[in-house]
């Protein structure tokens, strides 16, 4: 049975996307455990230009297709790995949980009959090859699983769970895999543009900077709001700040105000209500920061700091520049 | 769910001198207009809130005397064994849950005019009351003090026998003990005045001689203004307040704290849009902190939040949680958090209607989130209990979900109703709610007095609780963004119908003063409108605003508390007397003019528009029209009359055989679209017709009990014959 | 044109859930079910479709893999405007299948149809692959998209132009031909609802109940598709709760600003 790893690495617009260096360090972690290479794959035209990029500790080759279309193109992409999974028979394949990875991985995986597994959040090396946990009812479980008898395993990896690897020393090969990717496309790329800007809907937001009662007068909202535009967040709140007629309703988390799901959720003076846990409790991160060590949001959060928000927006806009 | 380990310290029990309180809930005295006259409504609101966990409930102020009586406002009176017999009901109803009975005896001097007994109050020093018009008390002698003082004895007596475990001597809110005790009443120059225990001997001589008679076999209690927020002339909390309490400390079991009087009594029952919650620790908390007593402490603060009692007991502000609003509005709020159901609370708004009933003088008290609150016995309605409807496979489509859509919604799904569907027009339940939830805070900044323009966000609990309440009853859809038209109606599908399609803004100043439009006025220009468009901000505001307010409630003062904030110059008319005239009765107005004040308001009484252009309003004085006054204005708010939103109610009613042809048996209307109304009631309207939807005709209220003396009862035949008998003299000639 | 959308009944927890006792799922008594969010979206789209190419012969069908208590979610699609539902399942192979179990009976279901369209949900809410329209596709080898927020049908070409929503705000327009799969994001559009009426007439509609070997597919063959065995579930391991961040405030936000690089930014 092979053990090597594979990496999918992905890029947009010319840039290597940072999900791909997580990959390499987890890459890097479970080739060492299985004893087998770790090869890390980048597709497109003019895939070599991330070669240097992409040289990792741990990496032992690297690997360009060259395929037809400049962009991401799921079909293109889809038959480019499994060329790879042809060429290279490698025990484990990571792609990113990622949009473009939703396009490929499940249509690959189910043609192939792969190992196969989405989302997951950790990955080990077993007597049985690898095993990993996913979230299951939005993360309330966590399941383990394996895959025994699959000589391929695609997983699809949450973004942000593994720290990126820093760029290694430059040694791996890198050498170029042909798959013929002629006529694979099946869609039509007409551009790219930058989603219309609408009025405020914490729902969708991926970063929210969410403040609650410590932040005690009105007159301190607005000083939250550029800290929440200087870090690329969106400006919430828990109730007590709507119900003072601070903050519109519309930017209420909670129960009885929006559900919401962000990738990260910066809790400031929020001591954490019953009520605001259960509009939150989804966010994939959660850092709480509160001067009330006993606050219950501190129970639900991955991060906590016990400070005066007003001390820590001080450094973080210090640290902002 | 179980209870959350973290509020445990809630539900440990204290010991109440010989009594056992069971948990810290503690229901204060607060007023229901039922006194001891209408007894089932005593004893089934009060065993209410003991069954929903309160550990104890107390009466309202209780007259130990025909010499204090306050009516027409409605205190109960343990006068007779005739209240004794009606009060016991109370206690023992309080009993079969476990809970304790409290009674507040009461002696209120001058403050109690006495228009019933006609009796003559008496009091420590000449003084006319503060509030009530002309009523003087007359000056207490040794012998008066004497008798007064047996008359809480008596009372207190009676009170054991009634079953009740707590007595009260309570001075708070300026009532006879505390006015022996402040210098603001008290000019005597014998050992009942001048100096500190001078002042305070009758309150203690009181509370000895009521321990003395029942202290073995019930608790003492006083209830204690700690400031009375007047200043030096008064009570301050760091003076004679914090002195007070360490005097009397050996003579009570139970400290039960507030803050100011029954002049501005919202300083105490502070409204949500000046006063957070546990709004009066900076004053009452400090006597527990400071180790000042040694005893139980109850206190307030429309306290709804489990995490901020904890708070308070920890931080030793005190060691039960007072509530009278609270709840009222919930009356499960403890066994809520005992089973972990915490959202299911229903939080008081701050709004004050419940006190508006009582301050009126004879209606029962109302609740606007908690609609069965003063139901409990006359109409049988429980909180949280709901008879599964006799109709029940009937479809439901209610059409608006305001505050009466929404409530006759919940209460349909919580009877069962195998389908309700609550379609709304706009993008959120919750109708006007929404946007009047915006209004009344101003620049929110400045102190005013104790407490801040805060404005009405806490009003959005109204749409809060029952959105979570829609969200978890599986046989009610709630669909939004969707405005149905009559054919939609017509095809829907439902059995039953109700429209609660809502009211608005009359937009050509119709008004309760005139009965007629004002020549002039338009809101579709862009210099003039209506309450609702100031809140939506579509339109740009002049310098010069002039606010009508034609409808004596929230909405005119309101609006110029905002725009004033927002720095216009604002002037406010009305045709009435004063400006926002029942916010007398929510306790909103001695704060409200005081944030009017502080902006600049002009403020203009008896004063009506005559008609309208653009840059001036003319206007005249109501005595005398020929007395005219124009106004220089860049923009006009009418606040003036509100018409129902009942085009789709009269369309689908005009055509009753299409009506039958698509099956619908019933449509009905309710709030604002049957009448414009308050809040409170258009939410109890739509609560009613959902609790007789299965009654022969839902549209008729079902008639209620009333609590009244029955020609030929023979109860008074005894003191009656007695009465005639003095009489029966010969004519004195 | 014939739509068909693939629907799930979504399972979620209650907050007080026990596990089964072999560890591998949930006792049902702790789920509340109902039509999947996605799923809701996608439906919409489907109808809105439907409308727009206007006249007879269209046809919107509902299909979804799962149990008898799924044919709820099925009677909603039904109610909301759907022309027919296919259900397919099995307490056996189905019940136990992963995400590579359900693309297979969906793909059955959906190729007996020949539609020019199928529509799935981005994901479902309680098991959040993402994985099942792209499965289906790639077993039917239809061209997919995934994650599409915008959609634009041309009749007279046959192809539908999408937006495809990427990371960080940024969107890719395409143009696929039909016939084709598109997973559907929410947001795309307004979901109606139905009536009481139309809520009573869906039970006069088709609802066809099938089992695996109905669609051709035979049960040793199906259980060996899954992609992955679960071997064990539990709560996750969150431990004592927060990892405290200590210092001093400046230590503290720059430990902050740390993590929104690294779980925002990447």
């Amino acid at each position: 049975m092979s053990a090597g790893v594979l990496v999918v690495a992905e890029s947009r617009q010319g840039e290597l996307r940072e999900v791909s260096r997580e990959l390499l360090s987890l890459g890097a972690e479970l080739a060492g455990a299985s004893g087998g290479g770790l090869s890390v794959a980048v597709i497109g035209s003019g895939a070599e230009r991330f070669a240097a990029e992409l040289q990792a500790p741990g990496v032992t080759e690297v690997l360009t297709v060259s395929a037809p279309t400049e962009h991401f193109e799921a079909h293109v992409w889809e038959r480019a790995v499994e060329g790879l999974i042809e060429s290279e028979d490698p025990a484990v394949i990571l792609c990113g949980h990622t949009i473009d990875s939703l396009g490929f991985a499940p249509a690959l995986a189910a043609r192939l009959g792969l190992g196969f597994a989405t989302d997951v959040t950790s990955v080990s090396w077993s007597e049985v090859g690898p095993r990993v946990h996913r979230g299951a009812y939005g993360d309330k479980l966590s399941a383990q699983l394996a895959f025994g008898g699959k000589k391929h395993t695609l997983l699809t990896v949450r973004p942000g769970i593994f720290a990126p690897a820093e760029p290694g020393d430059g040694s791996a090969a890198v050498r170029a895999v042909e798959v013929d990717l002629s006529g694979t496309a099946r869609t039509e790329h007409l551009g790219f543009v930058e989603a219309a800007a609408s009025g405020v809907d914490i729902t969708k937001a991926e970063f929210l900077l969410s403040i609650g009662r410590g932040i005690e007068d009105k007159d301190n909202i607005p000083r939250f709001q550029e800290l929440a535009d200087r870090l690329g967040a969106t400006l919430s709140s828990s109730r007590p700040l709507v119900d003072a007629g601070w903050m519109d309703s519309s930017r209420q988390v909670g129960q009885s105000g929006k559900t919401v799901k962000p990738r990260l959720y910066l809790a400031m003076g929020i001591s954490g209500a019953v009520q605001h846990l259960a509009g939150m409790r989804g966010a994939d991160t959660i850092i709480a920061v509160n001067s009330d060590p006993e606050a219950p949001i501190f129970g639900v959060a991955h991060f906590g700091a016990v400070a005066d928000m007003f001390e820590v927006a001080d450094e973080l806009e210090d640290a902002l520049g | 769910m179980a209870r959350d380990p973290k509020y445990d310290i809630l539900f440990e029990p204290i010991q109440l001198g010989p009594k056992t309180l069971k948990n810290r809930f503690y229901q204060v005295p607060h007023c229901i207009g039922a006194g001891s006259e209408k007894p089932g409504f005593q004893a089934y609101h009060r065993g209410m809130k003991a069954e929903g966990g309160w550990g104890a409930c107390c009466t309202e102020y209780c007259s130990i005397h025909p010499e204090s009586d306050d009516t027409s406002r409605v205190s109960a009176r343990i006068w007779d064994e005739g209240d004794v017999r009606n009060l016991a009901a109370m206690c023992d109803k309080l009993h079969e849950h476990g809970a304790l009975a409290g009674i507040e005896l009461w002696y209120g001097g001058p403050h109690a005019p006495c228009m019933e007994s006609r009796a003559t109050p008496r009091g420590p020093s000449q003084i006319a009351s503060d509030f009530e018009l002309n009523i003087f008390p007359r000056y207490m002698d040794q012998d008066d003090i004497d008798t007064v003082q047996q008359m809480y004895v008596d009372a207190a007596l009676r009170a054991r026998d009634a079953g009740f475990d707590i007595v009260y001597v309570y001075g708070a809110h300026a009532y006879l003990p505390f006015q022996f005790l402040s210098p603001f009443y008290n000019r005597r120059t014998d050992k009942y005045g001048g100096s500190f225990e001078n002042r305070a001997r009758f309150w203690r001589e009181s509370l000895i001689k009521v321990r003395e008679a029942v202290g073995d076999d019930c608790a003492i209690a006083s209830r204690f203004a700690v400031d009375h927020l007047l200043g030096p002339t008064s009570i301050e909390v760091g003076e004679d307040g914090i002195r007070f309490v360490e005097y009397c400390d050996d003579v009570v079991d139970l400290w039960d704290f507030t803050v100011g009087d029954i002049a501005e009594w919202g300083q105490n029952a502070g409204p949500s849009r000046f006063f957070e919650e546990n709004h009066e620790a900076p004053y009452t908390g400090q006597i527990k902190a400071g180790d000042h007593t040694n005893k139980p402490v109850v206190g307030v603060g429309r306290i709804t939040n489990p995490d901020t009692m904890v708070a308070i007991i920890k931080s030793g502000q005190y060691d039960i949680i007072g509530a009278a609003r609270p709840s009222i509005s919930d009356p499960f709020l403890p066994n809520k958090i005992d089973e972990g159901r915490l959202d299911d609370i229903r939080e008081c708004i701050g709004c004050n209607q419940c006190i508006s009933r009582w301050e009126i003088g004879g209606p029962p008290m109302v609740c606007t989130q908690n609609a069965t609150a003063g139901e409990e016995y006359r109409r049988g309605w429980h909180p949280e209990k709901f008879h599964k409807a006799d109709n029940a496979d009937k479809g439901v489509l209610i059409v608006g979900a305001g505050p009466a859509g929404m409530e006759c919604a919940m209460v349909l799904g919580k009877r069962g109703m195998s389908a309700v569907h609550l379609v709304e027009a706009e993008k959120e339940i919750g109708g006007s709610v929404n946007w009047i939830s915006q209004l009344g805070h101003s620049d929110g900044k400045e102190n005013l007095f104790r407490g801040t323009a805060r404005g009405l966000g806490e009003w959005k609990r109204i749409v809060n609780y029952r959105q979570i309440q829609l969200d978890k009853l599986r046989n009610v859809e709630v669909h939004t963004n969707s405005r149905l038209t009559a054919q939609d109606v017509l095809e829907y599908g439902a059995e039953i119908v109700v429209i609660a399609t809502g009211c608005h803004f009359a937009t050509d100043g119709m008004n309760a003063a005139t009965h007629e439009p004002i020549p002039g006025a338009d809101t579709s220009l862009d210099w003039q409108l209506t309450p609702d468009q100031v809140v939506a901000g579509s339109k740009k505001i002049g310098k010069r605003v002039l606010v009508l307010e034609n409808e004596a409630y929230y909405m005119g003062a309101s609006v110029a508390q905002k725009l004033a904030g927002e720095g216009h110059e604002v002037s406010l008319l009305t045709q009435a007397g004063d400006i926002a005239s029942y916010m007398e009765y929510t306790l909103e107005a001695p704060m409200l003019h005081r944030d009017l004040h502080r902006l600049g308001v002009g403020i203009h009484p008896y004063t009506m528009v005559e008609r309208l252009e653009q840059g001036v309003a003319h206007a005249y004085n109501v005595w005398n029209p020929e007395h005219k006054e124009q106004f220089e204005i860049d923009s006009v708010v009418l606040c003036t009359a509100r018409i129902s939103n009942d085009e789709l109610y009269r369309e689908l009613k005009s055509d009753k055989a299409r009506l039958e042809q698509e099956g619908i048996e019933a449509v009905y209307v309710i709030g604002g679209a049957a009448a414009p109304r308050m809040i409170v009631d258009s939410i109890f309207d739509g609560h009613r017709l959902a609790r007789e939807i299965d009654s022969p005709h839902p549209e008729m209220p079902l008639p209620f009990i009333r609590e009244r003396r029955l020609w030929g009862e023979t109860s008074n035949d005894d003191y009656l014959q007695q009465l005639q008998a003095a009489s029966d003299v010969a004519s004195p000639v | 044109m014939k739509i068909v959308v693939c629907v799930k009944q979504v399972a979620a927890l209650d907050d007080e859930f026990e596990l089964r006792e072999d560890g591998l799922g949930v006792d049902p008594d702790s789920l509340e079910r109902d039509l999947n969010e996605w799923d809701s979206f996608s439906l919409e789209a489907a109808l809105q479709l439907r409308e727009q190419v206007g006249g007879d012969g269209h046809e919107v069908v509902a299909v979804t893999v799962g149990d008898e208590e799924a044919e709820d979610a099925l009677l909603g699609c039904l109610a909301r405007g759907a022309d027919r539902a296919v259900r397919v399942w099995d307490e056996d192979v189905l019940a136990r299948g992963d995400v590579l179990v359900t693309a297979r009976a969906l793909a059955a279901a959906v190729s007996r149809e020949e539609p020019d369209l199928v529509l799935c949900g981005v994901q479902s809410s309680d098991a959040v692959n993402g994985a099942t329209g792209t499965a289906v596709a790639g077993l039917l080898g239809l061209p997919r998209v995934a994650v599409v927020k915008q959609l634009e049908f041309d009749s007279a070409a046959g192809t539908v132009t999408v937006a495809r929503e990427l990371e960080g705000g940024l969107v890719e327009r395409l143009r696929i031909a039909l016939p084709a799969l598109l997973t559907i994001q929410t947001g795309i559009n307004e979901p109606g609802y139905a009536t009481l009426r139309a809520i009573k007439q869906a039970r006069e509609k088709p609802l066809e109940a099938l089992e695996p070997s109905d669609l051709g597919l035979d049960p040793g063959e199906l259980e060996r598709v899954a992609g992955a065995r679960l071997e064990a579930m539990a709560p996750p391991e969150r431990g004592a709760g927060a990892e405290m961040l200590e210092g001093s405030p400046a230590e503290q936000a720059n430990r902050i600003l740390e993590l929104v690089r690294e779980r925002v930014t990447s």
